[in-house]
């Protein structure tokens, strides 16, 4: 059996992994277009703030591949799929054979149309090692850094690099930060605490034209207003990167579509990770949930249905845990909606946020409030019925100890 | 593998689990030095529930699930189950994003007081003996393989 694998991070190593583990003979061959092995990808600002050094980036140790006799082609690019003749035709011409083929290319930044912004030299994105390494050598004591988009990405680009630069000025189209991710009310916690650091962060305008000939030194806000800059950071979204799939007759919308079990429309194809649109069980809607844990289980489920399995990606909603500058943030589920019970520490800088609709916790968001959060994901997970519940979930901590008796005897000898 | 039972009807709640557990993950190794020099944060969640007319407990730790969601979610390849089954965090590759904490079903995870990383039990692997079971007074902890756990169900 030979399996294939198009992407090196969450989805493909998971998927390697899973392989590995029920097929100790099958060829496994990962191909990757880029220059390290896998890496957490997330890492990338602790990266540039130095928190974290390079013999740390690694996500799996430095025998992975060897010990699971796995073969990597780093620097590769896959340019062609054909589910026909089951057959990846490499950049430069070299072709591989599979039986069942992973594709797990993930998504790539979007960049707007902005006037002038083609050849300019001082443009990055932030989404790979390689991104890090270049801002890192690039940024200077004295740059000025605009960082276009307050998501995840922008933000935590702008951490990386805070203590590095002269000025660090975030723009965002939007009324808050991560605006897909938050409500007002803990977006403006987060926000006060990241411009308390002395990080700019401008709301409703984005960028119209820059100014330089090859390195930009001016930026123009749709607001008309002109800033100097020596750095330019696009953060404004990800794409999924699905021409493979789309070139190879494989079903697409916004991102590859898979089953249950991560088959593509084609047979002996797979797909998982940022580059798939799967079930969010709270909406009942496909959704690209382009999210660490998610590219893992996704992978993994992919991995050991190559192998002949049949087993169900486990379910999927939205969860994010992310900290900026110290100030910790979790929150799954969906943030705006349903009836919501807040508890707001502003001065402490913390909040409970914790949103039910017909008897179910449906999202949540908690600062600096951390403790034991999973078991509000697993409310979710499980929809568990509140009302049956041993307490008010809004009026005491989290414990196992809001399950009664014999739910609770379970979970905690971890059998249920 | 064996791994630590906790028996609700028999915890006092006294909490001495969780002055071994950091005794176990000290340096020094020794109870007074590890909790008036080293700042550890026990592995243990010691829950109260009130009943009627009383109160009872349980101390809970990790339960090294087959299919552990802490160790898809972590971020930094820190978190991973070893060639016994133990789920284990790799302090120095951990970066406390929490990632851990926001999908484990049980709450087994704490955050370190330093902020720096997660606890969660590693069964004393570096140890040799878990100090927890050894030191309950009451036998409400139990080292058990999952068969020896389902038999007293």
């Amino acid at each position: 059996m030979k399996y294939l694998i198009i992407g090196n991070s969450a989805a493909g190593i998971n998927a390697a992994d899973a392989i590995r583990t029920l097929d100790k003979k099958g060829a496994v061959t990962i191909v990757s277009n880029e220059e390290f092995p896998a890496y957490g990808r997330p890492l990338i600002s602790y990266f540039l703030s130095g928190k974290v050094k390079a013999e740390n980036m690694n996500y799996r140790d430095d025998n992975f591949y060897s010990s699971r006799n796995i073969e990597l082609f780093l620097n590769t690019e896959a340019e062609k799929v054909d589910a026909v003749n089951k057959k990846v035709t490499l950049k430069g011409g070299k072709k591989l054979d599979y039986d069942k083929l992973l594709i797990a290319s993930g998504s790539s930044p979007f960049v707007p149309p902005i006037k002038n912004l083609k050849s300019q030299k001082n443009v990055f994105t932030f989404l790979t090692y390689k991104d890090s390494i270049k801002l890192k050598e690039t940024i200077k004591k004295d740059s000025k850094v605009i960082i276009a988009g307050a998501g995840l990405i922008g933000l935590k680009a702008a951490e990386g690099l805070y203590g590095q630069a002269a000025k660090i000025t975030v723009i965002d189209l939007a009324d808050r930060v991560m605006s897909s991710v938050l409500d007002k009310t803990a977006a403006d916690i987060i926000e006060n605490h990241i411009k308390e650091k002395g990080i700019e962060i401008i709301h409703g305008v984005s960028i119209e034209e820059v100014e330089g000939k090859e390195k930009i030194n001016k930026v123009k806000f749709s607001n008309g207003d002109v800033c100097g800059c020596d750095i330019l950071i696009i953060a404004i979204g990800v794409r999924p990167n699905i021409k493979l799939a789309v070139d190879a007759g494989i079903k697409t919308a916004r991102a590859i579509i898979v089953d249950e079990y991560m088959q593509t429309s084609r047979k002996d194809v797979y797909a998982a990770g940022d580059c798939v649109e799967s079930l969010d069980m709270l909406s009942n809607e496909n959704k690209v949930l382009a999210l660490w844990p998610n590219a893992s289980a996704q992978g993994e489920t992919a991995g050991f249905n190559m192998t002949g399995k049949m087993r169900k990606a486990p379910a999927s909603f939205a969860m994010n845990a992310i900290s900026f500058f110290g100030m910790q943030l979790i929150s799954a589920g969906i943030v705006n909606g349903g009836e919501n019970s807040s508890f707001c520490d502003a001065r402490a800088g913390k909040l409970r946020r914790l949103n039910i609709a017909n008897d179910n916790l449906i999202g949540f968001v908690l600062i600096n409030d951390n403790q034991r959060a999973g078991i509000y994901t697993a409310l979710i997970n499980d929809r568990t019925k509140l009302s049956c519940l041993e307490y008010d979930i809004k009026q005491k901590d989290i414990g196992l100890n809001i399950y009664p008796k014999e739910t609770r005897k379970g979970k905690a000898w971890g059998r249920i | 593998m064996k791994k630590v039972y906790a028996f609700e009807s028999r915890c006092l709640g006294c909490g001495l689990c969780e002055v071994y557990c950091r005794t176990a993950h000290s340096k020094s190794k020794d109870i007074v030095k590890a909790h008036k020099k080293e700042n550890i944060t026990s592995s243990i969640v010691i829950e109260e529930i009130l009943q009627p007319k009383a109160k009872t407990y349980f101390a809970l730790q990790c339960r090294h699930c087959a299919s552990p969601k802490c160790v898809r979610a972590c971020i930094a390849g820190a978190m991973y189950k070893d060639e016994n089954g133990i789920v284990r965090n790799d302090k120095e590759k951990c970066v406390g994003c929490l990632s851990c904490i926001l999908v484990c079903p049980y709450g087994a995870v704490k955050k370190n007081k330093d902020g720096k990383a997660v606890s969660k039990c590693d069964l004393c692997i570096n140890y040799g003996s878990q100090l927890c079971v050894k030191n309950c007074p009451n036998e409400a902890l139990k080292l058990l393989t999952e068969e020896e756990a389902e038999d007293l169900v």
